[in-house]
């Protein structure tokens, strides 16, 4: 019975990957595994990963690559309020390049976004100076935020949890280690990842996340991405504690 | 019978195979042959006007296009990757070595804008233009054409175009009978709009300046 069940959703996944994305893709898409399959590994990078992460990046050339981003991140990079689409400055480049990569090889699925990030959209060259640009572009532009009641409970959240391990005590997360930062993220988006992350849907999600989320609740999962969602941009924080 | 280019862009599909012979008798051959700017202009001038202007809504303005892009269009009409039932019959009289002197006098023309018949239309195609569709994702049209349609080296300038012409194109993008979109993006867009949205944005898209500040 479990066997017949496993077919099932093999074959369901299956068939959405060729919904999702072109031949070429998909046959991508069963050479890099993603979360949920035995042969994931967080972290190891794929062939293009590792080639955009050689590369030099320029970000007045990355300024202008961008442009075919614009129309839904945003000429500011700064994404929208609502959390459809997410804010993309002060990045780490090492995040960017590893989830557009993985885009590309259908390990994370964005089928909106994928005609305009795919291989004959951009170059690796135009990752990494993409990249480079995002990681230092500026916005005034203030987060889309939640209600407000429960922020102090988010904190308490994300403090005493495992959050802070890897993103950060202001959510900067760690450029090197490529986890991303969250401070100052759109609530929307924030929500909606978490949620991915804890259904394991997110194709490209750390294990260890998996298991710190696991135990959130919907109200949780709220209070946590309306707390990060009012902390202030990961380099300001980083300007105010050396000024110190 | 002899045609002036006016009456050639004028007449529609059907027409064309009959007018061709008229056509092909009236330039002797239909071998392409290079002639003077100057006298070359005058067989553009009858469809897209002298300055690129085109008052003819189905057919586009000229105006301030990048002369590469005018370039490539004129070789893919040439070559058969573009296909235009109007072009196809004027293309095969024009040499290749007289297209980056066109181009060179379109793109230098200015653009004007036209003006919007229905303007509560024309605001939908406003929040199209600037915001895209959230629902559908179709992304901004002025993250890469700029907010007064002005384009770039990359990307054509489409403010102020005929909405005739631009309803017809992007319906093209659409079914994927235009095809010579770089990067495969004009289609990967317009598939995600609907006949309402395309009509829409091109009634806005028609008001817009297209000159850059
Ligand atoms: C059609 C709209 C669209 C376009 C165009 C687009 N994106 Fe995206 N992008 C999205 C959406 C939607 C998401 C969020 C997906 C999700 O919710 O998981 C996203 C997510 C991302 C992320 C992940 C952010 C994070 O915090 O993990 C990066 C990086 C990104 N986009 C970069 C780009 C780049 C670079 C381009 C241009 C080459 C681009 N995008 C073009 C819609 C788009
Ligand atoms: C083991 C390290 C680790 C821990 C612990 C961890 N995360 Fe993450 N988190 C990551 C990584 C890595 C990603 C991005 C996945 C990838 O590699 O693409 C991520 C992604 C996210 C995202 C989406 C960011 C984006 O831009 O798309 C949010 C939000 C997030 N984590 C919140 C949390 C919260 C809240 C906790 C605590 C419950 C937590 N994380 C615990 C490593 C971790």
């Amino acid at each position: 019975m479990k066997k017949v069940a496993a077919i099932f959703v093999t074959l369901l996944l299956s068939l959405l990957l060729s919904w999702q994305a072109a031949w070429a893709d998909a046959a991508d898409a069963a050479k890099s595994p993603r979360f949920g399959s035995k042969d994931y590994i967080w972290g190891e990078m794929l062939p293009e990963q590792a080639e955009v992460m050689k590369l030099t990046g320029d970000p007045q050339r990355g300024k202008e690559a961008f442009r075919g981003c614009r129309g839904c991140h945003k000429a500011d990079a700064a994404g929208k309020t609502d959390g459809t689409y997410p804010r993309l400055t002060g990045q780490h480049a090492s995040v960017i390049i590893k989830q557009v990569t993985e885009v590309r090889a259908g390990v994370r699925i964005n089928p909106k976004m994928d005609p305009f990030s795919s291989d004959h959209a951009v170059s690796p060259q135009e990752i990494a100076d993409i990249a480079v640009f995002l990681a230092a572009a500026e916005t005034t532009r203030e987060s889309g935020k939640g209600e407000g009641d429960f922020v102090a409970r988010g904190q308490e959240l994300y403090e005493q949890g495992k959050c802070v391990k890897c993103h950060g005590a202001n959510g900067e997360g760690n450029a090197v280690k490529v986890y991303p930062a969250i401070a100052a993220q759109h609530y929307g988006y924030l929500k909606r990842e978490m949620d991915y992350i804890q259904r394991g849907v997110r194709g490209n999600s750390h294990p260890d996340m998996v298991n710190a989320i696991e135990y959130f609740t919907q109200r949780d999962i709220e209070a946590v991405a309306d707390y990060l969602s009012r902390l202030p941009d990961h380099r300001q924080s980083l300007a105010e504690r050396k000024g110190k | 019978m002899r045609l002036t280019p006016h009456q050639i862009c004028r007449s529609r599909l059907a027409g064309i195979a009959f007018l061709l012979p008229g056509i092909l008798l009236s330039h002797g051959v239909a071998q392409a042959q290079a002639v003077p700017l100057a006298e070359r202009l005058q067989l553009c001038a009858g469809c897209h006007n002298p300055d690129g202007n085109s008052i003819i809504l189905e057919n586009p303005k000229l105006s301030g296009l990048d002369a590469g892009y005018i370039v490539r269009q004129l070789r893919d009409f040439k070559s058969g990757i573009r296909k235009s039932p109007v072009m196809s019959t004027i293309i095969p009289m024009v040499d290749e070595k007289e297209f980056p002197a066109l181009a060179e006098f379109f793109s230098k023309q200015q653009r004007k804008p036209g003006v919007a018949v229905d303007a509560k239309r024309a605001a939908q195609g406003k929040e199209i233009y600037d915001e895209g569709i959230d629902s559908s994702a179709v992304p901004a049209c002025s993250g890469c054409h700029n907010d007064d349609g002005s384009g770039t080296d990359k990307y054509p300038r489409i403010g102020g175009q005929n909405s005739a012409y631009v309803i017809q194109q992007l319906m093209n993008f659409k079914s994927g009978e235009r095809a010579n979109d770089v990067k495969a993006v004009m289609r990967a867009v317009a598939k995600r709009m609907n006949e309402k949205d395309i009509r829409a944005v091109a009634e806005y898209m028609v008001t817009l300046k297209g000159e850059p500040e």
